[in-house]
């Protein structure tokens, strides 16, 4: 053949090749998946739940209630099934699109099937799936199905995945008593020897029926919400205890976590009376080695401004600084304390103090590797040392009520 | 042989995109656990090792590629079946490294596309190339280079921005003492990436500036070790040791955890760009150098006629190798990396070495 042949034969072949997409979707054919959840039924099956993006009514109306929008911006199908990729496609039952996982925000397993079966069952096909994405968070339904977190609509952000990943970081950021775990770090710490994993736990506040309808999002006070609500504490890939309030404050302080938070102390037998905001901390955990016998000290350090004074106190006075941070040390410490205790009595490492142990003394950490949760991580001596440090004081000095004290003098 | 020559510019880049070619998105070096990038450190010194001896042999035939100085070396007769056999393994690692890529862009990227239609595609870009000779895939390493860098700088900074670099994970350092660093250094990584390097046995003769090629050789073969250390030590940090052992690709499940301020995420194609650059540029030069050998071997005038038959024969042996993708990596470590591997990357030219120093030296009294 000559080359002038050769050449068009070569380009007649590769018409065939560009111009086909082998594996092409187009965009009205797919179904967005926004988030993902999982139930137990009572056969002992899953219950998988897909929230579907419905893309003409994220649009229209962005903020509020939505005003003129009658249908709901999200649809959610279910379908029961023994493994995830089944479901996967039994759900295609009832869909018109094609499922397409790859913007999956979020992943919603429910309590009761994190307390029986665990999560490692499940954990497998999200890793393996080349669509969904390992960065995906998940979040555990705390008191109530799964389910009912994706169908119940939301107010400012339409999508109730995007509300919950969006409320898991604000209040990450600004409270310190949640934090953001995706599928990847889950997967790394259930994995590993020297750490059991904690995962976000969410709420559903009203009543889920109602929670389903167009109507809760046309009142200014939602009938039906999802909540942040504490961690939830896991081992051996299963649900054991959830932790709240305080405690998973002291959780986040102990992981490194806390980025901005509010610290209050007691002031002259006045409860709460000074407000601390903490702006940045570092936290340290080392392990130390006595004769193969491991004790940990959890360091950290904060900084921060006063927020609030509910008690006359001279804020000019550097001593009564000195002597307020005092106090904040040991406010934070005994969060912190109250943490570990709580993880010790469930005999569960969330804190990673195994891998602390393990980076320090390889060749000890494996005789302590085995008992470690069960006996030794339990009867583990923690050091907590607080050191908080007050930079400025907003942008008054000495509170209203020291005048008042004054008057009244 | 036919007249092409290249700079030694191109020789660089050859060498460092052909070493991170298909090495850097393959889990190298794990059995040395969090050890890995140590273990690559150490392989790479091995590395330098083949590479003096490689280009050892040049110096004695500066003229002559592999399959052409293994005949004077061994006579006729005996050099002329090693150099066939040299050939077929070159032939072999030019289809599997068809497969590694069919199956790569199968796994991530195409899962409905079938695998003989992967292996097509990217074969005909290879064997067009190959037809062109030595000196347009030099020349396209050069621009494939500047791009390759580019990638590289972007990609590491878009990690350490992201700031999910978790240094600890790489600790306990030496957990289990030097010995299974060592092993897991000179079981595997010695031989991949770094003992591949055998192909330039045959591309060395069309290097222009013959006193460069020591000089530039070492550096090549040095950025690019180190580049795959790095890799491998970012892998374990970012992923930690679990992970990055049980992924199938660990460069992709890393690239995959970038986000960079809420918006600079899902970026995969970083991935197929590193694999489809490198990938290329190995699977042209091995192509390339299975294509001259035979042409040496059989006396064919016009090497390049040889491009479009020899690329049917790679793609049935990439398609037939193996049925599955686990029976495919299980037959590369079992068989092909302990016995082909080591042989032909190391053994043999060790004695060919030997024995070319000793017949030279007759020859200098």
């Amino acid at each position: 053949m000559n080359r002038k042949g050769m050449f068009l034969f070569l380009l007649a072949i590769s018409v065939c090749f560009l111009s086909g997409c082998w594996s092409k979707r187009e965009l009205t054919d797919l179904a967005f998946i926004s988030a993902y959840s999982l139930d137990l039924t009572e056969e002992g099956n899953y219950e998988a739940t897909v929230q579907v993006i419905n893309p003409g009514n994220i649009t229209s109306g962005l903020q509020g209630g939505g005003g003129g929008a009658s249908s709901p911006p999200v649809i959610v199908y279910s379908v029961t099934g023994e493994n995830l990729s089944d479901m996967d496609a039994l759900v295609t039952k009832k869909l018109s699109r094609t499922p397409y996982y790859a913007h999956t925000d979020l992943v919603v397993i429910s309590d009761e099937l994190a307390k029986k079966e665990g999560l490692p069952p499940i954990l497998d096909e999200l890793d393996r799936d080349i669509e969904f994405r390992t960065t995906t968070t998940v979040v555990i339904s705390k008191e109530t199905k799964a389910k009912d977190l994706l169908t119940t609509l939301t107010g400012t952000d339409r999508v109730s995945a995007t509300k919950i990943v969006k409320t898991l970081d604000t209040t990450e950021k600004m409270l310190g008593e949640n934090l953001r775990v995706n599928v990847h770090e889950l997967i790394t710490q259930i994995t590993s020897t020297g750490k059991e994993p904690v995962l976000p736990s969410f709420t559903l506040k009203g009543d889920p029926l109602q929670g389903k309808t167009v109507n809760n999002v046309q009142s200014s006070e939602l009938e039906a919400a999802p909540e942040a609500d504490g961690l939830a504490m896991f081992k051996e890939g299963k649900l054991i205890d959830w932790i709240d309030g305080e405690t998973a404050r002291g959780t986040l302080w102990t992981l490194d976590k806390v980025q901005t938070t509010i610290t209050s102390i007691s002031w002259e037998k006045e409860k709460k009376a000074i407000a601390y905001k903490v702006m940045r901390q570092k936290t340290k955990v080392s392990a130390t080695l006595t004769k193969g016998k491991p004790k940990l000290s959890i360091s950290t350090r904060a900084e921060g401004d006063i927020a609030e004074v509910k008690v006359p106190v001279d804020l000019t006075d550097p001593h009564v600084i000195k002597k307020i941070e005092k106090e904040l040390g040991k406010e934070i410490k005994s969060e912190i304390e109250k943490a570990v205790q709580q993880a010790q009595q469930n005999k569960s490492d969330i804190f990673g103090f195994g891998e602390v142990v393990h980076r320090t003394d390889p060749k000890a950490w494996k005789k302590l590797e085995k008992e470690w949760n069960d006996r030794t991580f339990a009867e583990l001596e923690v050091d907590v040392k607080v050191e908080a440090l007050i930079r400025r004081t907003g942008l008054v000095n000495n509170s209203l009520h020291t005048t008042l004290k004054k008057e009244g003098e | 042989m036919e007249k092409a020559k290249i700079s030694s510019y191109q020789l660089f880049t050859l060498i460092f995109l052909f070493q991170i070619g298909s090495a850097v998105w393959f889990p190298v070096s794990l059995d040395a656990k969090q050890d890995a990038w140590l273990a690559t450190h150490i392989a790479m010194a091995g590395g330098f090792c083949l590479f003096f001896m490689y280009y050892g042999l040049y110096r004695y035939y500066p003229d002559l590629p592999l399959t052409e100085y293994v005949q004077r070396v061994l006579g006729s007769v005996l050099g002329k079946g090693l150099a066939f056999f040299y050939v077929l393994y070159f032939t072999y690692v030019a289809a599997s490294i068809v497969r590694d890529f069919g199956e790569l862009l199968a796994t991530i990227a195409y899962p409905t596309t079938p695998l003989f239609i992967l292996n097509v595609l990217f074969l005909l870009v290879v064997v067009y190339t190959v037809y062109k000779g030595i000196e347009v895939i030099s020349r396209t390493s050069e621009v494939l280079f500047v791009a390759m860098c580019l990638l590289l700088l972007s990609g590491i900074l878009l990690i350490m921005i992201s700031g999910i670099i978790h240094i600890e994970n790489l600790k306990p350092v030496l957990e289990e003492g030097l010995s299974p660093v060592i092993k897991s250094a000179f079981a595997e990584t010695l031989y991949f990436p770094f003992g591949q390097m055998v192909a330039f046995a045959m591309i060395f003769p069309y290097v222009k500036e013959r006193e460069k090629v020591k000089r530039t050789g070492l550096w090549a073969v040095g950025i690019s070790g180190l580049l795959l250390a790095l890799v491998a030590a970012g892998n374990i940090s970012i992923l930690g040791l679990e992970h990055a052992s049980r992924a199938q690709f660990p460069l992709l499940a890393s690239i995959q955890s970038i986000k960079v301020a809420k918006f600079l995420e899902r970026l995969d194609i970083y991935f197929i760009l590193f694999v489809m650059i490198g990938g290329f540029i190995k699977l042209s030069l091995f192509f390339h150098v299975a294509v001259m050998g035979t042409s040496h071997l059989f006396q064919v005038k016009h090497p390049s006629h040889l491009a479009y038959p020899m690329g049917i024969v790679v793609l049935l042996v990439s398609m037939t190798t193996a049925s599955s993708y686990t029976e495919y990596m299980e037959e590369w470590r079992a068989v092909y990396l302990p016995y082909i591997d080591s042989s032909f990357q190391a053994v043999i030219p060790v004695l060919l070495f030997i024995i070319a120093f000793f017949k030279n030296r007759k020859k200098a009294v």
